[in-house]
């Protein structure tokens, strides 16, 4: 059975207090695993 | 003297522009060519779609810009590719059709040292009967011209909704067996649903999601394992929540074959014949490569030593199953083989395969994502591409040290679902690899779960309208641009 979203939840996902360190932490979040690097898969 | 030339001004043509540019010594040539005189920032045409924003704030014009940064700007097509010359042209050359008003229709050989390929696809509507952008009630947001369209559209519906007290229905999402870009699809259903909300008219109208996507969430990278909050969940199920939560039902392993007025129809991998009516509709169309030919210096045709519908580069394009595919199939430095001076970042070049698991109707009709390239893994691409020609031109020999695999890249896809500084709404989700490395994460689907994540929530939607602002400014080539990852 699918998860659904409670109504708590759904107010933490609209509070603009907890989102506005929740946009703190996805920016870094996002920073570090697109921008630290990429790279080739082959050997040699 | 070395001269570079970028076909195409999309996300990884003029990323690969800028940076030659801003590295390369002024002695060198970086020429543009590209048919739109536009720069246009493709992603927020979800909010141009359902009118929260215009083309005027996603779009701007490339000559003033590439005058000032000293890059030359051609407004025309590619037609033919001549990567030995010919009789006349001792260069590698390619013939381009002007499509500004003052040349339009005029021909002219465009020399080269060195070549990037970055046309993007072509918007295959042909592929799907009847779907042609803005007629038979079906709609897209492909481009700002078109998504402008579909917000007349939606606002048509909305208005008649207001006043009748009628139902309606909407369908969204891809229009071909084979399409991709369901993550397009995907943030305009729940955009267009909140705007619904938002003019009262949400409870007379069945939406519906149709997508040739095995599971919800598969989005062309086969699905994915996510961390989300402190539980490790399939994309499927996580996708699933959020149609529950927003009341939208949908259609799944579903190749739309032709579109009529206001009805969709299509075959499902049960290999059933269905139809779906509706009173809007934006599906996505295939997207295809743009049927160029080639040719050797004494005029025979070589298309096939540079293309294989989009560009072939150094992939592994060996026919294997599914089960024997692997990261190491795909590219690394984007150069064609035949031709080293050529390359091909963002959506130009060839997959080696789709990464989605292939699958067939029970009359044997492909049904399955084509594999996506989205805008970061072709901005990066593009950077890797002239980051190589910069070296190349500086050491007078073509070297490759800067490589860059989808099998080894990380992607986010800040997915918006709902627009408004307090009320809007985005899912980012971010995955590492984009193409699943079953190897390397055999416990996980092929997928880093610390790196491979999903959000729910208005800070989503503040991310992505940061990524607009922040985009353009980097498109506009202003201070320190450069410093703003791909
Ligand atoms: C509605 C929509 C929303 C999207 N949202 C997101 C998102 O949120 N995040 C994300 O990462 N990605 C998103 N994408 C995907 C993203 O837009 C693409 O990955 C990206 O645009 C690909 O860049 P590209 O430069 O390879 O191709 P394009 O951007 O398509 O650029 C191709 C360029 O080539 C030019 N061209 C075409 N034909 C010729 C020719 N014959 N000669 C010369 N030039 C030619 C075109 O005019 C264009 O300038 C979205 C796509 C769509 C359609």
């Amino acid at each position: 059975m699918t998860q659904k979203i409670t109504k708590s939840q759904k107010a933490r996902m609209q509070n603009p207090i907890i989102q506005f360190f929740k946009y703190l932490w996805l920016n870094i979040k996002i920073i570090r695993i697109v921008a630290l690097g990429h790279g080739g898969t082959r050997k040699g | 003297m070395a001269k570079i030339v970028v076909l195409g001004a999309g996300i990884s043509g003029h990323t690969a522009a800028s940076y030659l540019r801003r590295k390369l010594s002024k002695k060198h040539e970086v020429l543009v060519v590209s048919p739109n005189s536009n720069y246009q920032w493709i992603p927020s045409n979800i909010w141009v779609g359902i009118g929260r924003m215009t083309r005027k704030d996603t779009v701007f014009p490339l000559t003033p810009l590439y005058k000032r940064k000293g890059i030359g700007f051609k407004q025309a097509k590619v037609v033919t590719f001549h990567p030995e010359g010919d009789a006349e042209e001792s260069m590698p050359f390619v013939k381009v059709e002007y499509t500004s008003a003052d040349k339009k229709g005029q021909q002219e050989k465009v020399t080269y040292d060195y070549l990037v390929n970055a046309t993007g696809p072509k918007l295959a509507f042909d592929m799907t009967e009847g779907l042609v952008p803005g007629t038979n009630k079906a709609y897209s947001v492909c481009t700002y011209d078109h998504a402008e369209h579909a917000w007349e559209g939606l606002r048509a519906l909305i208005d008649k909704l207001k006043t009748s007290g009628e139902r309606a229905k909407i369908l969204i999402g891809t229009g071909h067996a084979k399409a991709t870009c369901q993550g397009a699809a995907f943030e305009y259903i729940l955009n267009v649903e909140k705007e619904l909300v938002r003019f009262g008219v949400r409870d007379r109208v069945d939406m519906t999601w149709i997508s040739n996507e095995y599971a919800l969430g598969d989005f062309g990278i086969d699905g994915m394992l996510l961390s989300y909050g402190k539980d490790v969940m399939k994309s499927s199920d996580m996708l699933e929540m959020v149609f529950r939560d927003r009341g939208i039902r949908w259609i799944t392993g579903a190749g739309v074959t032709k579109v009529e007025d206001g009805k969709a129809h299509y075959e499902n991998l049960d290999g059933e014949y269905k139809t779906e009516e509706f009173d809007f509709a934006m599906l996505i169309p295939a997207f295809s490569g743009h049927g160029f030919k080639a040719y050797d210096k004494a005029g025979g045709d070589i298309t096939d030593k540079l293309f294989k519908g989009f560009m072939i580069v150094d992939a592994d394009y060996t026919p294997r199953p599914y089960e024997e595919w692997t990261v190491q199939d795909w590219p690394e430095t984007y150069q064609n083989p035949s031709y080293p001076n050529i390359f091909a970042p963002g959506i130009a070049f060839a997959p080696p395969h789709t990464i989605s698991k292939p699958r067939k109707s029970k009359n044997g009709t492909d049904i399955f994502p084509a594999p996506p390239r989205t805008g970061m893994p072709s901005g990066i691409t593009a950077k890797l591409v002239a980051d190589n020609i910069i070296e190349s031109v500086n050491n007078g020999k073509i070297t490759l040290p800067h490589k860059g695999s989808m099998g080894n890249m990380g992607a986010a896809c800040i997915a918006s679902a709902g627009y408004g500084a307090t009320q809007g709404m985005g899912i980012s989700i971010t995955t590492f690899p984009i193409v699943p490395d079953y190897k390397k994460y055999g416990e996980t689907g092929g997928r880093d779960v610390h790196k491979t994540f999903g959000d729910i929530g208005l800070a989503g939607h503040w991310v992505k309208l940061t990524l607009h602002y922040a985009f353009i400014y980097k498109a506009k080539m202003r201070p320190f641009w450069w410093l703003i990852p791909e």
